[in-house]
C-alpha cells in the first residue's frame, strides 16, 4: 500500500543522494519505525510519502513511489494531504491559528468543508486524542506533548488513511512522549490508520511497532533492512541498552521489551552475581567546587525551589533528574547568576557568587541552555567560539590559537568555516558547548543537552564530557536521559516540587526507583548494575 | 454579528463627528461615546500586549488646546481680537483673535472623538475578531495576520531566552551595537522557523489560492479611477461637487463589487459563526438612527453647520438632533446590563 | 519569484502602480495645491477632503493588495512573511515600551531590507501588514492605520525597486563563463550596498514622518477651508506647513532618520547576509519540467 521502487533522490545542490536506490513495500495498518542516524535520509522517505519531497524541497526523484495508488510526485501535497497526513518534529512551528479548536478547523475551513461537517470532524478528533478539556485553550500554554497532538489532531481531522511523522517526540519530555506514543498506538489499533514514525529514542517506540525499516546513508553502501523488530535490530549498531546487551548475550529471539528481557535476564541471576559491587566513586573526602546552599527561589508568591543544597567536587558529574516543572533548569539558572534567589547563597571555590554579574560568572561556570539555537548567530563556527573570547576580553592574538584548540578538542576542526546553523543537531550543540566553554570554565552545567539526538551524537557527548571531567571540571547535568546519566553519572539528585527529595550514588537512587530505573536496573532489580559494561563485565568476572 | 454591529457604530460616530462643527452637539457626542467606553472598560481587560487605553478626559485636555493654539496662531480672520503680537514675527506676528481659538478647540473636539471612538473598537473586539473581518479575497493576507498574530508571544519568549543566552557567554549591552547578537538569532531562528511552517501548512494541504480572475481586478481598478477622478472634481469643480461624491461612491461600490466577488471565488467556510442577538440590532439599528437623523430636512439642519468667524455667536440647538446624536449611546445603555468580568 | 505573468497581467500591474503613484502622490499633497486652485470663499465642501482622502488611500491599499497577493505570494512566502511581520511587531512593541529617542523606531530597517532581498511586492506585504499587526496588538488601530500601511508599504516598494536598479552590476556568470542560478548561489555582498541602503534608510526615516505629517495636518488644523484669505499662494501655504512641521514633528523625524541610518549602518550587512543565505531555499518553485517513466526532475524558478 505504500511502495518504494528503486527510488534515488538527490537535494538540489548536494553531491550526495540522499536516497540511493530504496525499495520497500508496507502494508496497510501497519505500524512502521523507520531508523537510521543522522544523514541516513529517514526524513527524506518520510516526506517521500505525501510529496514534500520533490515538490516542496526541490531536488531530482528517480525511482517510483506509489501511496494508496496516488503517485505523490504527480498528486503534489496539497492532493496528496488527504490520503497522508504529516507531523513535524518541533511542536512549536506548526501552527497558524492560536487555539486548539481553531487550528484543527483550519485545514477543513480551507477544504470548504460545510460548516455541519467541519463541527462533526472537530469533535471526533477531540476525543480520539484526548484533547477535549484543552478544546479552547490557547496553544502558547500547552505543554509540548499536548501541541503534538494538537498537530496529530489537526491532521487527522482531514481523515487521512496514513499518518507519517518525523521525530515526533524528539523534543518531549518522557511523559509527554509517552502520552503521544500512546495516542498513536491507540490510532493504529483502534482505528486500523497505517503508521510512519521515525523516531531517535527507540526504547520509547520498539515495543509498538510491527515493522521496522533500517536506513544507511549511502556512502556507508550498506543495504536496507525491512521486517519485524527482532529481526531488524540485529543489523543497527547502536540500539538501546536492552537489545546492546542481548545482542552481546546472544538471546534468540531478539527481546524488545523489558518483559521480554526478564525472560533471558531471570536465568543470569544467582546470588553470586547479585553481591558484585559496582565501581565506587572516590571523591568523597574533598571540598566541593561548587557548594548550593539552602536556595529559595520563586518567579512570584509561589516558592519553586525550597531550601535546596547541593554539592559537586571536581571531577564529579552530578545527573539532576526530576519531573518537568520541578524546577531542575530554574536552580541552574539560579547558580548561574540568571536568578537570584530569594535566600541561599551559591559558592564557587570556597568563596561566594553574590554580586558577580551573569557575565563575570560565566567565565567560571559555563551553562549550556535547553535551546542551544539561541546562542548561535555567527557565520562561521570559528567566528561563534571568537565572540565568547571577545566579550570576554580576551587580546586579540590570543583568539586565534585558543579557538583552534577548542575546534580540535571537540572534533570540528573540518567544519570551522561552515555556517553553524546548517549543521546537524549534535555538532551544533558541540559548537554551542564550544562557545560556552571556550573559557575554560570550573564547573560546567547542562540543561537538558540530550534533546534530539541521536545514540551517536549522545556517545560523542559522552565522550566530551568524560575528559571534561578528567580534566577536574564539575559537571551538573539536567536530563530526563536516564540511560545517560546511568553511563556518566557520579552522583545523582532527584528534584520534586522545588526539593531534593533523594541524593547518592546512582546505584542507590537509580535503581531502586521505578520511574528513573534504567534499562539494565530493570532487567536485573537485585543489582547495583546500571549499564551494558557493568553487566558484561560482572558476568566476565565469574 | 457583534463585530459588524461594532463597525457600524463606529462608522456612525464618524459620520457625526463629521458632520457637524457645532460645539454643542459635538460634546454631546463626546460624552456618550466616552459613555461607551467607560462601561466597556470597567467589564472587560485589555489584552496583555495592548496600552492602556488613553483616557478621553486627558485626550481632551491635550487635544482641544493644542488645535486652539496652532489654529489661533497662523490665521487671522475673525473680529473679536484677545491680542496682537508683533507684526515682525514671521508667519505668526498678527491679530490672534477668539473666533480662531474657538474653530481650534472645535476641531480638537472632533479628534478626540475620533480616537475615543477607535479605541473603544480596540476593546470591545478581540484581536481575531478582527482578522475575521478581512474579506475573503484577502484570503492569503489573513492567513499572514493569523500566523504573525499567532507567533508574536512565541517571538517574544525566544527574545527572552536569546537574552538569556546571551548573558551566559559573556554578552553585556552596552552600546548600540551589542544589540545584534540579540537579533540575529531571532532573525535566523524564524526564518528556519518559516521554513519548517510553510512544510508544514503545505502538508496539510494549504496553498496559495494564486490568481483570481484578471477581469475582476481590472475592474477594482478601474473602481479606483473612477473614485479618484471623483476625488478630484469634488475638490477643484465646486459646480459639480455632488457629482464627486457620486463618483467617489460609485469607485468604492466597484471595486466592493469586484473583491466581493473576488472573495467568492476562494472555496472557504467557517467554523465560528457570529450569532444575530437583538442587541446587535438595537446598536445598529441606533448607528443608522444616529448618522440618517443628521440629514433629515424635517430636523433644523442649520444648527449642524455652526462657524465661530467672522463674529462668535452662540450656537444653536435642535432637540431632535440631539436625540439622533444621544443614539450612539445605545451600546452602553445595552452594556449595562452585563456583569463586570 | 512567481511564474511569469501573462502580458495582460502585466499590464494590470503595471497600470496598478501607475495608478497608485498619481493618486497617492495628489492625495498626500492635497493640502498644498487646493489652495491655490481655490483663491476664494469658504468652500465647505473642501471640509470633507480627508474624509474622501481616507476612503481614497484605502481604495489604493485595497489594489495594491489585490495586485501583491495574486503575483508575489506562495505558499513559502506566506509562512515567511507572516514570521517576519511578527518579529518587526515584537520589534515595535518593544519600541513603544522602551521608548527610544523622538522618532526612532527599529521596524523600518527590516522592511527596506525585505524589499530589497525579496522583491517590491513582498516588501510592500512586509511594510503595510507589519503596521497592521503592530496596530492591532498593542491597540492602536484608528483611522491614522491605512496611512501608515500605505506609507510603510511604499518604503519596502521603493526597497525593492532600489534592489532592481542596482541588479545590473550583480555577476551573471562565475569567472569562468558558467552561469550563476539565483537561487543557488549564496551572494555575499560587499560593503557596496550598504551605503545606497543607509542613505535610503535615513531618507525614509525622514519621509515617513513628513508623509503622516502632512496627512495629520489637515486633521490637525481643521479643512483647508480656514485658507478663505483670498490670494493666499501655494508659496504660503508652503511656508505654513513649514511651521506646523518644525513646530510638532520635525525633531522627531530627524531621530528617525539618524535612527534608521545607524541601524543599517550597524546591523545591515549581517541582516542582510542572513537574508540572503535564506532566500534561495523560499524563492524555489517546483516545476516538473519532463516526466521520463518515473523520473522526474525540476526546474529552477
Amino acid at each position: 500500500m505504500i511502495s518504494f521502487n528503486q527510488v534515488t533522490f538527490t537535494y538540489p545542490n548536494a553531491a550526495q543522494p540522499a536516497l540511493q536506490n530504496v525499495s520497500l513495500q508496507l502494508r496497510d495498518g501497519s505500524f512502521t519505525l523507520v531508523v537510521g542516524e543522522s544523514g541516513s535520509g529517514k526524513s527524506t522517505l518520510l516526506r517521500c510519502v505525501n510529496g514534500l519531497v520533490p515538490h516542496f524541497s526541490g531536488g531530482q526523484l528517480l525511482g517510483d513511489v506509489r501511496v494508496l495508488g496516488f503517485d505523490p510526485v504527480q498528486a503534489g501535497p496539497e492532493v496528496m494531504s488527504q490520503q497522508v497526513g504529516f507531523v513535524l518534529q518541533d511542536p512549536e512551528a506548526q501552527f497558524v491559528m492560536d487555539t486548539v479548536e481553531d487550528e484543527i478547523a483550519f485545514g477543513l475551513e480551507n477544504r470548504a468543508l460545510p460548516r455541519q461537517d467541519i463541527r462533526v470532524r472537530v469533535e471526533e478528533v477531540l476525543d480520539l486524542l484526548d484533547l477535549e478539556p484543552l478544546r479552547a485553550r490557547k496553544l502558547e500554554t500547552l505543554s509540548g506533548g499536548e501541541r503534538q497532538r494538537t498537530a496529530i489532531a489537526s491532521v487527522l481531522a482531514m481523515r487521512p488513511r496514513v499518518l507519517v511523522l518525523d521525530e515526533p517526540t524528539s523534543q518531549l519530555d518522557p511523559k509527554s512522549a509517552e502520552d503521544v506514543l500512546n495516542a498513536l498506538v491507540r490510532l493504529n489499533a483502534d482505528l486500523g490508520l497505517t503508521i510512519v514514525l521515525s523516531e531517535h529514542r527507540l526504547e520509547r517506540v520498539l515495543p509498538f511497532v510491527d515493522t521496522v525499516v533500517a536506513l544507511f546513508a549511502p556512502s556507508l553502501e550498506r543495504e536496507l533492512h525491512i521486517g519485524t523488530p527482532a529481526q531488524v535490530m540485529p543489523h543497527i549498531d547502536l540500539a538501546p541498552p536492552l537489545i546492546q546487551l542481548a545482542k552481546a548475550l546472544d538471546w534468540h529471539p531478539l527481546p524488545m521489551t523489558i518483559k521480554e528481557g526478564k525472560a533471558f535476564s531471570a536465568q543470569l541471576v544467582r546470588p553470586e552475581i547479585a553481591s558484585a559491587p559496582a565501581a565506587a566513586g572516590a571523591h568523597t573526602n574533598m571540598a566541593p567546587l561548587l557548594d548550593v546552599r539552602h536556595i529559595d527561589f520563586g518567579y512570584g508568591p509561589q516558592p519553586v525551589l525550597k531550601e535546596v543544597s547541593l554539592q559537586v567536587r571536581a571531577g564529579e558529574v552530578l545527573a539532576l533528574l526530576g519531573r518537568n516543572g520541578s524546577g531542575k533548569s530554574t536552580l541552574l539558572k539560579c547558580i548561574i547568576g540568571l536568578n537570584k534567589p530569594k535566600r541561599g547563597e551559591v559558592r564557587l571555590d570556597g568563596t561566594s557568587t553574590a554580586g558577580q554579574s551573569v557575565a563575570q560568572l560565566s567565565q567560571r561556570i559555563g551553562y549550556l541552555p535547553q535551546d542551544p539555537n539561541a546562542l548561535l548567530f555567527a557565520d562561521t563556527v570559528a567566528e561563534e567560539l571568537a565572540i565568547t573570547l571577545r566579550n570576554h576580553h580576551v587580546p586579540a592574538a590570543e583568539l586565534q590559537p585558543r579557538v583552534a584548540a577548542a575546534l580540535h578538542q571537540l572534533g570540528l576542526a573540518d567544519k570551522a568555516q561552515r555556517y553553524p546553523r546548517d549543521l546537524s543537531t549534535g555538532e551544533r550543540q558541540r559548537v554551542a558547548f564550544g562557545a560556552i566553554a571556550i573559557t575554560q570554565p570550573r564547573v560546567l552545567l547542562l540543561d537538558e543537552p540530550t534533546r534530539g539526538l541521536d545514540y551517536a551524537a549522545k556517545r560523542q557527548l559522552v565522550r566530551l564530557l568524560s575528559e571534561w571531567r578528567v580534566a577536574g571540571t564539575a559537571i551538573v547535568l539536567v536530563t530526563h536521559d536516564v540511560e545517560m546519566a546511568a553511563e556518566i553519572a557520579d552522583r545523582v539528585a532527584v528534584l520534586s516540587q522545588g526539593e531534593v527529595i533523594a541524593e547518592g550514588a546512582p546505584a542507590e537512587v537509580l535503581a531502586t526507583s521505578p520511574w528513573f530505573a534504567p534499562q539494565i536496573s530493570r532487567l536485573f532489580p537485585a543489582t547495583p548494575w546500571l549499564t551494558v559494561e557493568d553487566v558484561l563485565k560482572a558476568l566476565k568476572s565469574l | 454579528m457583534r463585530s459588524t454591529a461594532w463597525l457600524m457604530w463606529l462608522g456612525a460616530c464618524a459620520g457625526v463627528l463629521w458632520t457637524t462643527r457645532n460645539p454643542l452637539y459635538l460634546v454631546l457626542a463626546l460624552l456618550c461615546i466616552e459613555w461607551v467606553r467607560a462601561s466597556l472598560v470597567q467589564r472587560t481587560s485589555p489584552s496583555v500586549l495592548a496600552r492602556s487605553s488613553i483616557s478621553p478626559a486627558r485626550l481632551v485636555v491635550f487635544m482641544v488646546p493644542l488645535s486652539a493654539l496652532l489654529n489661533a496662531v497662523w490665521t487671522r480672520a475673525g473680529d473679536t481680537v484677545l491680542f496682537r503680537l508683533p507684526s515682525w514675527l514671521p508667519l505668526i506676528g498678527g491679530a490672534i483673535t477668539l473666533e480662531a481659538v474657538v474653530f481650534g478647540a472645535l476641531n480638537g473636539l472632533v479628534l478626540a472623538g475620533f480616537i475615543t471612538a477607535f479605541s473603544v473598537l480596540n476593546r470591545a473586539l478581540p484581536v481575531r475578531a478582527l482578522v475575521n473581518l478581512i474579506p475573503r479575497a484577502f484570503h492569503s493576507l489573513a492567513v499572514i495576520v493569523s500566523i504573525a498574530l499567532t507567533y508574536v508571544p512565541f517571538t517574544l519568549r525566544q527574545a527572552q531566552a536569546i537574552r538569556e543566552a546571551q548573558l551566559i557567554r559573556g554578552h553585556a549591552l552596552r552600546r548600540v551595537r551589542d544589540w545584534l547578537p540579540l537579533f540575529m538569532p531571532l532573525l535566523a531562528g524564524g526564518l528556519e522557523r518559516a521554513l519548517q511552517l510553510a512544510e508544514a501548512i503545505t502538508a496539510r494541504g494549504f496553498a496559495n489560492p494564486g490568481r483570481g480572475n484578471l477581469r475582476l481586478e481590472a475592474l477594482a481598478l478601474v473602481g479606483l479611477l473612477l473614485a479618484g477622478l471623483g476625488w478630484l472634481v469634488r475638490l477643484l469643480v465646486p459646480a459639480f461637487s455632488g457629482w464627486g461624491w457620486a463618483g467617489l461612491l460609485v469607485g468604492m461600490g466597484l471595486t466592493g463589487w469586484s473583491i466581493w466577488r473576488l472573495g467568492k471565488r476562494i472555496p472557504r467556510t467557517h467554523y465560528r459563526l457570529e450569532k444575530w442577538t437583538l442587541k446587535d440590532g438595537l446598536v445598529i439599528g441606533a448607528a443608522v438612527l444616529a448618522v440618517v437623523g443628521l440629514h433629515v430636512p424635517l430636523f433644523n439642519r442649520a444648527s449642524l453647520f455652526y462657524d465661530p468667524y467672522p463674529v462668535l455667536t452662540l450656537p444653536l440647538f435642535d432637540p431632535l438632533i440631539g436625540a439622533c446624536i444621544l443614539c450612539l449611546a445605545v451600546p452602553a445603555i445595552l452594556l449595562m446590563g452585563d456583569s463586570p468580568e | 519569484m512567481s511564474q511569469t505573468p501573462r502580458p495582460a497581467a502585466r499590464w494590470l500591474s503595471i497600470g496598478t502602480y501607475i495608478l497608485i503613484s498619481i493618486i497617492g502622490l495628489a492625495a498626500f499633497l492635497y493640502p498644498f495645491w487646493l489652495p491655490a486652485i481655490e483663491p476664494s470663499g469658504i468652500s465647505g465642501h473642501a471640509q470633507d477632503a480627508p474624509v474622501m482622502t481616507l476612503l481614497l488611500i484605502g481604495l489604493c491599499l485595497i489594489a495594491i493588495f489585490l495586485d501583491a497577493q495574486a503575483n508575489g505570494l506562495t505558499t513559502k512566502t506566506i509562512a515567511l512573511l507572516g514570521v517576519l511581520v511578527a518579529i518587526n511587531s515584537v520589534l515595535r512593541f518593544i519600541e513603544v515600551t522602551i521608548p527610544g529617542p523622538g522618532g526612532f523606531t527599529p521596524i523600518f530597517f527590516l522592511i527596506i531590507l525585505c524589499g530589497y532581498v525579496f522583491g517590491a511586492r513582498f516588501g510592500f506585504l512586509m511594510g503595510a501588514l507589519t503596521l497592521l499587526v503592530s496596530g492591532l496588538i498593542t491597540g492602536g488601530v484608528g483611522p491614522w492605520l491605512p496611512y501608515q500601511m500605505f506609507t510603510a508599504g511604499w518604503m519596502g516598494l521603493s526597497a525593492g525597486w532600489l534592489a532592481a536598479l542596482m541588479a545590473e552590476r550583480k555577476r551573471r556568470t562565475t569567472d569562468d563563463g558558467r552561469p550563476i542560478l539565483p537561487s543557488s548561489v549564496v551572494r555575499r555582498p560587499s560593503s557596496w550596498p550598504l551605503l545606497p541602503l543607509i542613505l535610503f534608510g535615513a531618507l525614509w526615516g525622514f519621509l515617513y514622518g513628513l508623509i503622516i505629517n502632512i496627512w495629520f495636518w489637515p486633521f490637525a488644523t481643521g479643512p483647508a477651508a480656514q485658507y478663505w484669505q483670498p490670494g493666499i499662494g501655494l508659496a504660503q501655504t508652503l511656508q505654513r506647513y513649514a511651521v506646523f512641521y518644525l513646530a510638532t514633528s520635525a525633531g522627531w523625524d530627524v531621530f528617525g532618520a539618524i535612527g534608521n541610518a545607524v541601524l543599517m549602518l550597524l546591523f545591515g550587512l549581517p541582516t542582510l547576509r542572513t537574508l540572503l543565505r535564506f532566500k534561495g531555499r523560499f524563492t524555489f518553485n517546483y516545476r516538473p519540467v519532463q516526466v521520463v517513466s518515473g523520473s522526474a526532475q525540476l526546474s529552477e524558478a
